[in-house]
């Protein structure tokens, strides 16, 4: 959802220039779309229940992730606002998240806003950071509704580079939801893969810094649980709208053996069938996928032993008296070599999640003192 | 009622597994109709040809033919808007033809495409890539009419040094053999290299970001990231394609890499010609 909205500039800046019928009209726009509640409530009409079931007897996705694309061309295409575009992408999102829980998937993460947007100009962007300001409010809101449908919020991204305002809000919507867990939307804000690759390797010096962790134990399952997406598992299925055929720096790392569905619908008209065919799709590929997936591992697996292996290695001949080691001495020292890695690792990622806890909650309590 | 709907998914996938193989049977039969006719074609241009040439048995055209072709082939890349810089053949099947990939390759550079990756998620060209080079050399001596470095030119690739940069400047194409390990593996190596600098007080956390991974993790200052990735096969995945560097690739998919013709890489390139990318705009 690389595009959000296209507020008119004329609304924020020249005020005194635009008929006031505009103003009211674009006013209550505004107000309808901040009203919109986040979860739509409503089932399924009986066929759709018939084809969920039958869906349902094969493999499902238990994390799908959207790329929302072409709010601004369904306006284009149907001669309405961008505004109106927008509104209609978030209603879409509420309807999707219903169709999801009908369909047992308990996960969903959605590209929400790019580090890249930023290049917008001014007007945009500060239009664009009230806009979902006044989103996460409205969350806060819904705080029965969130808590009756077990909705657990994450915001993924670089939060330092919003607003102060927003980064309370957001940070006070994901503590209010954090011991939720019947299921989990993940809203990547601020986001970019990239950004979040090198946060994770960041995070990974840290710990070196602070002597919880070695450069030796830097590993492909170690930076996995220092991203931000680390408490979810990877996206099973990405679905992107709109027909555009690439990943915008969106989950790069996490959907490297997931199935990648390209849709040419527009996002606003994206309808339960195309949210069936993307799954069908994802059954098809689901045993190939699952092989690749189940090689990596090993092969992932096999790595760190060698890693383990090799480290041992060097230890020994560092600390050693010369004298070889049989081979059962040297498979008890890799033996704790192994087990003292991974409890440094518990506790490294134990410390992680304890800065990240802070850093939300120290936003909450300066919100609740303003 | 579990039962029925189970039975009935069952159904439904086996109707789509026939569907898919007709869909295939159909494309293979018009291939090779529509290959018979055109070397039927062919034939007729060449027998006069052939009268004077009285060893000739095959269809391969003269060597005329082939320069014409390349020709043809250069015209064709600069008629198209864009131009990939740099393209990734993503092999998603399960055994690999040597043969066609070659063509690909060859293609792509006739075409113009400066940088060419190969990929496969089991590492088999990485570990049988002399195999690979052999068979493109041939087919660009067969399709092209061209030996060894006279205006193409491979380079094989594998650990960016400055050498190879000078190299690399002399050369029109370049080719890269790719595999899983240089895709996750490569970026959990240099985010050792960079823990062990901040380990040894060379480097702060605080250094770290994505302009310095970025240069640790491109190959060599000039090659870019692939614009467009062809995969050939049924997976719809990336099966682990260099992760970092494919944030803004095209992806366009093709049933297969068996028996590919020029034709269909050709519409693909078209394809990602009309692409617009507005890059967060």
């Amino acid at each position: 959802m690389a595009e959000w909205s296209k507020i008119p500039p004329n609304v924020f800046s020249e005020k005194g220039s635009v008929p006031l019928s505009l103003q009211v009209e674009v006013l209550k726009g505004v107000s309808e779309f901040f009203n919109m509640s986040w979860i739509r409530e409503g089932e399924l009409n009986l066929i759709e229940k018939l084809s969920a079931n039958i869906l349902k007897a094969g493999p499902m996705p238990k994390h799908v992730a959207f790329i929302m694309d072409g709010n601004r061309r369904y306006a284009r295409k149907r001669h309405v606002e961008r505004q109106e575009g927008h509104t209609q992408g978030f209603d879409k999102l509420a309807e999707t998240l219903r169709w999801c829980l009908n369909l047992s998937i308990h996960e969903v993460t959605v590209y929400a806003f790019s580090i890249e947007n930023f290049k917008r100009s001014k007007d945009e962007v500060d239009g664009l950071m009230e806009l979902a300001k006044q989103k996460f409010i409205r969350l806060l809101q819904e705080q029965e509704n969130l808590e009756k449908h077990g909705v657990c919020i994450r915001v993924l991204g670089d939060l330092t580079l919003l607003p102060l305002d927003l980064q309370q809000h957001i940070a006070r919507a994901v503590v209010a939801t954090r011991t939720h867990n019947k299921c989990f939307l993940n809203v990547c804000f601020a986001y970019t893969s990239r950004h979040e690759i090198a946060n994770a390797v960041r995070e990974m010096a840290w710990g070196v810094e602070q002597g919880l962790i070695k450069s030796s134990d830097v590993s492909e399952a170690l930076l996995g649980h220092c991203l931000y997406s680390s408490n979810s598992p990877n996206p099973d299925l990405l679905i992107r709208t709109s027909g555009e055929v690439r990943l915008s720096d969106f989950l790069l790392w996490q959907t490297s053996h997931s199935c990648l569905v390209f849709q040419s619908v527009l996002w606003p008209e994206y309808s339960f069938w195309n949210l069936c065919d993307a799954i069908l799709q994802y059954q098809l590929n689901h045993r190939p996928l699952q092989k690749a997936r189940d090689q990596h591992r090993e092969e992932q697996a096999l790595q760190q032993h060698e890693a383990d292996r090799a480290c041992v290695a060097d230890l020994l001949q560092h600390h050693g008296n010369g004298k070889p080691l049989d081979a059962q001495r040297r498979q008890e020292a890799l033996l704790n070599y192994t087990a003292s890695r991974e409890e440094r690792v518990q506790d490294f990622l134990g410390a992680l999640q304890h800065k990240r806890d802070s850093f939300l909650t120290d936003l909450t309590s300066q919100a609740a003192l303003a | 009622m579990a039962i029925v709907y189970e039975f009935v998914w069952q159904v439904l996938h086996v109707l789509l597994h026939i569907h898919r193989t007709l869909i295939t049977w159909f494309r293979i039969r018009l291939r090779n109709w529509n290959g018979r006719l055109w070397s039927r074609a062919l034939t007729a241009l060449i027998v006069p040809m052939a009268l004077s040439f009285p060893n000739q048995k095959n269809i391969v055209p003269a060597p005329g033919k082939r320069v014409d072709r390349r020709y043809r082939w250069g015209a064709d890349g600069k008629s198209l808007e864009k131009l990939p810089d740099h393209i990734g053949l993503l092999i998603a099947e399960e055994e690999p033809r040597y043969t066609d990939i070659a063509n690909l390759v060859v293609w792509c550079m006739a075409v113009g495409i400066s940088y060419v990756s190969v990929y496969d998620n089991y590492g088999v060209f990485r570990r049988d890539n002399s195999r690979l080079m052999d068979e493109i050399l041939k087919q660009q001596q067969e399709l092209l009419d061209l030996e060894g470095s006279k205006q193409l030119c491979v380079e094989f690739l594998n650990n960016g040094t400055d050498k190879q940069d000078q190299q690399v400047l002399s050369c029109q194409s370049v080719l890269k053999v790719l595999s899983p390990d240089d895709g996750k593996l490569r970026i959990v190596q240099a985010a050792q290299q960079l823990c062990r600098a901040v380990e040894q007080r060379d480097k702060t956390s605080k250094d770290i970001n994505v302009t310095v991974l970025d240069s640790l993790l491109r190959e060599s200052k000039s090659t870019p990231d692939p614009d467009l990735v062809l995969k050939f096969g049924p997976v719809e995945s990336t099966l682990g394609f260099l992760p970092w560097h494919i944030r803004l690739t095209e992806f366009i998919s093709l049933p297969s890499h068996v028996g590919v013709s020029y034709e269909d890489l050709f519409s693909a390139l078209q394809r990602y010609a009309s692409c617009e990318q507005r890059l967060g705009k």
